[in-house]
């Protein structure tokens, strides 16, 4: 039996361990003063919730892995006799493989998307619906025809929650990269530089910034980009366009601090370049502002898809929605007309709750999580806020 | 520098931000196909339709001729000349109020998805906003009124009582008010109130109905289709307020509250004002939560300064030290943030108009995104969106100005 050694062998010191220990000692740190943060804790907890729903929603199953179409509807109109949802109501359509026009109580699911659509046991209009399962609900006027669609509460939330924070966090994170970048630089080294990049921010930030992504969105979608992934990336590409200029003007004013410290001077003393200096010393220097506004801003992109949706402008090509804020918007947008059929009939009366409920419920806690945990961040982070 | 002297100063620079958001606008334009273009931003005269290249012959209808509005419109816009011409007319004509024309075919031109609103086709978009604006300046005005109301005692309040439960209270509604969707608390707080007065408005009193005033006020889902015009027993199909869109009274201001009253009409304006009450809190709660933030963070800010340790060493009793010494300046960073959260304030309204069936600029600008392709109307949509940049610009400037009018620093410095 071989004797273990008393004490573990000494790992000689190189630099690269030291700088990595002082590293580790810096994180420590700071998650040290983010658990005494009782509300951080509670934000980093639903987040984390929701990025296991992330992840599940990734691998939710998808009934097909090629198009498919489903009975959409068994709506109070009725059913043509032609149409395969009046045989099979609940299933789906039976077409032959080749035949490429459908009918209209069936629709065609994209690639990797599951079954949206709610066993017909539960779909009569605001009576059926068991909780979370209930089915959803959609204005018939939005989906351009005279049949309303039904999808499924569940399945929909799943794929939103993947849809919602994807876009979400994607769009903050390049519009806000973009900002840092150009906003340090325009700070730092000023000049014309600093010129051009501040009458475009001034542009854009006098637009008010939902009607510009609205605008570019319509323009991309009468161009030609109205299939569902073009859509997500025009979403994407819109807001960042409109995002990083509020990034820029805020690091820059950061900035124009910044490169007046006497660690810059020291640093340039020593012979460091403009690009070390940018990155070593601006840009991590001026970077808590920015987190602010991120946390501000991955919170504030369902709300905003949600009210571009609620307005009637139609986002996604239908019938196909999965994204929080327009399954809520659509919900809220039927309401009036459930609520008034309540006043006439009370007995019929059934509130899609459920449809407006839980993506709400989604999004509140989603934005208020982020906004708790990078407050907290910002606190840990930067030591002048501990205290 | 006197202040005349930085006003003009400050107007100067708004000139190059404006052309630069045309800019933008004729670029997001100039990506449409030009059949929407000379659709949108032509007006023919006659009945002509500009947006197809040609129309069928008038002498023999099985054939296709040239179309001579879509012709007469190419040339006007400067379609078939360079891109920097096109920018150059385009600008002209954006800085003219020549913003376009709603239309032929689309949902506000045709009157379609049962807006309520008569076809407004070949109308002029600018007079058509104009028409509209007023009610949505009322709106603003009103929510103005809330926000500085909510925001400022309750700042100082939460900056004063730092940590305390006020504090704690006012940020939590701070980040409340931000994660709610606005059409959430809206359709919410109508749906309650609507319920708390006994359910949908069916028909007023003063239609001969039997709901009550106070469901009249509130309980519209939709409209009730009567409401009654002044003094006459007309009833109003289109919806509220009735003389906006139909022009069936003399509108000496425009403001519906004002013109009430011109017209001895109190009722109708105290129906106006309480009307855009519900709506106004809504948005001011959510602007709120931005501005609260900022008056806090200012106020604690102004209470570690030197001469607000001086007026309490000198004796003077603590609401006098926070309401004059600090009160007063922490009101410049208000004003500032007020100014900033401004552009994100009015485009909340396309949201409100809708959920309370206002008719203001922003019902308007919904409506011309509504529904399908077909639907969306381009001149209203880009005219829509200049206007709220206007609107942004002109709000800068007058929170510039009330700024450099309460620190003289900033306009002498």
């Amino acid at each position: 039996m071989a004797t273990v050694p008393a004490t573990p062998p000494v790992v000689p010191a190189s630099p690269f361990r030291r700088s990595m220990q002082a590293r580790v000692a810096q994180y420590q740190r700071t998650w040290y003063f983010l658990r005494r943060n009782t509300l951080a804790m509670i934000g980093l907890v639903i987040l984390l919730l929701f990025a296991a729903l992330f992840v599940y929603g990734l691998y939710y199953p998808a009934s097909g892995s090629e198009p498919q179409l489903y009975c959409a509807s068994n709506s109070p109109l009725p059913v043509p006799e032609t149409n395969p949802c009046y045989q099979a109501s609940n299933v789906v359509c039976t077409y032959p493989s080749n035949v490429n026009s459908y009918g209209p109580g069936c629709i065609e699911t994209p690639i990797g998307y599951p079954n949206f659509i709610a066993p017909t046991a539960s779909l009569i209009p605001f009576t059926g619906g068991a909780f979370p399962l209930g089915s959803l609900v959609f204005p018939a006027s939005d989906a351009g025809t005279t049949l309303p669609f039904f999808y499924n509460d569940y399945s929909m939330l799943v794929k939103g929650t993947v849809n919602s924070i994807s876009v979400s966090v994607f769009i903050v994170a390049v519009g806000a990269g973009t900002g840092l970048l150009l906003g340090a630089v325009s700070g730092y080294y000023g000049g014309w530089v600093d010129e051009v990049v501040m009458r475009i921010t001034d542009v854009f930030l006098s637009v008010p910034a939902i009607l510009l992504v609205i605008a570019v969105i319509i323009v991309g979608k009468t161009v030609g980009l109205t299939s569902f992934t073009e859509t997500l990336e025009l979403i994407v590409a819109a807001f960042i366009i409109v995002w990083w200029p509020l990034y820029a003007r805020i690091v820059r004013s950061q900035a124009l601090v910044v490169r007046e410290q006497r660690y810059v001077e020291a640093a340039k003393a020593s012979g460091a370049g403009g690009g070390r200096i940018l990155t070593r010393h601006v840009i991590p220097n001026s970077v808590y502002p920015v987190f602010v506004q991120m946390s501000l801003d991955v919170g504030s992109i369902p709300l905003l898809l949600a009210a571009i949706t609620f307005i009637g402008f139609i986002l996604f090509p239908y019938p196909l929605i999965p994204e929080w804020g327009s399954i809520a918007a659509a919900g809220t947008e039927v309401l009036p007309v459930v609520l008034t059929h309540c006043g006439v009939a009370k007995a019929t009366c059934f509130l899609p709750w459920w449809q407006i409920l839980f993506p709400g419920l989604a999004i509140f806690f989603f934005a208020i999580s982020v906004n708790f945990f990078a407050d907290g961040l910002r606190d840990a982070l930067d030591p002048r806020l501990r205290r | 520098m006197r202040m005349w002297v930085y006003v003009v100063r400050r107007a100067a620079l708004v000139v190059p931000v404006v052309i630069g958001v045309m800019t933008v606008l004729f670029v997001l334009i100039s990506a449409l196909p030009v059949g929407t273009r000379a659709c949108s931003f032509f007006h023919p005269s006659g009945k002509q339709n500009p947006c197809d290249p040609t129309i069928p012959c008038p002498t023999d209808p099985s054939k296709l001729c040239p179309n001579p509005a879509y012709v007469a419109a190419v040339n006007a816009l400067g379609l078939n000349k360079p891109i920097f011409v096109q920018w150059a007319i385009y600008v002209g004509n954006a800085l003219t109020f020549n913003w376009g024309y709603v239309a032929q075919g689309s949902a506000l031109g045709t009157g379609a998805q049962g807006f309520g609103l008569p076809p407004l086709a070949g109308q002029s978009v600018a007079s058509v906003l104009w028409q509209f604006l007023p009610y949505t300046v009322e709106l603003a005005l009103l929510s103005l009124l809330f926000i500085l109301i909510i925001s400022l005692p309750l700042g100082n309040l939460s900056a004063v009582y730092r940590n305390r439960p006020v504090d704690q209270a006012s940020r939590i509604m701070s980040f409340s008010g931000f994660a709610i969707p606005t059409f959430l608390l809206g359709t919410l707080a109508l749906a309650a109130v609507t319920f708390a007065l006994g359910g949908p408005a069916t028909k007023s009193v003063l239609c001969g109905g039997t709901s009550t005033v106070f469901q009249d006020f509130y309980g519209s889902w939709p409209q009730p289709p009567c409401a009654p015009l002044f003094g006459t027993t007309n009833l109003n199909p289109i919806g509220y307020p009735n003389w906006l869109a139909g022009g069936y009274i003399s509108s000496p201001t425009g403001f519906p509250t004002i013109d009430a009253m011109i017209h001895g009409q109190y009722y109708l304006a105290a129906d106006t004002l309480l009307r855009i009450v519900l709506p106004a809190l809504v948005i001011a709660y959510g602007t709120v939560a931005v501005l609260l933030r900022f008056v806090r963070n200012s106020m604690l800010e102004v209470m570690n300064q030197d001469y607000i340790r001086t007026a309490r060493a000198k004796g003077l009793p603590e609401s006098t030290v926070i309401k004059k010494h600090a009160g007063r300046n922490s009101l410049n960073v208000t004003i500032t943030v007020l100014g900033l959260t401004f552009a994100g304030f009015i485009t909340g309204f396309p949201v409100i108009e809708v959920v309370f069936n206002l008719w203001g600029v922003g019902r308007l600008y919904a409506y011309s995104v509504v529904g399908p392709a077909r639907d969306w109307d381009f001149a209203v949509l880009f005219g829509t969106t200049l206007l709220f940049t206007y609107l942004v610009v002109a709000a800068n400037i007058i929170v510039d100005v009330l700024y450099a009018y309460l620190d003289p620093r900033v306009r002498l410095g």
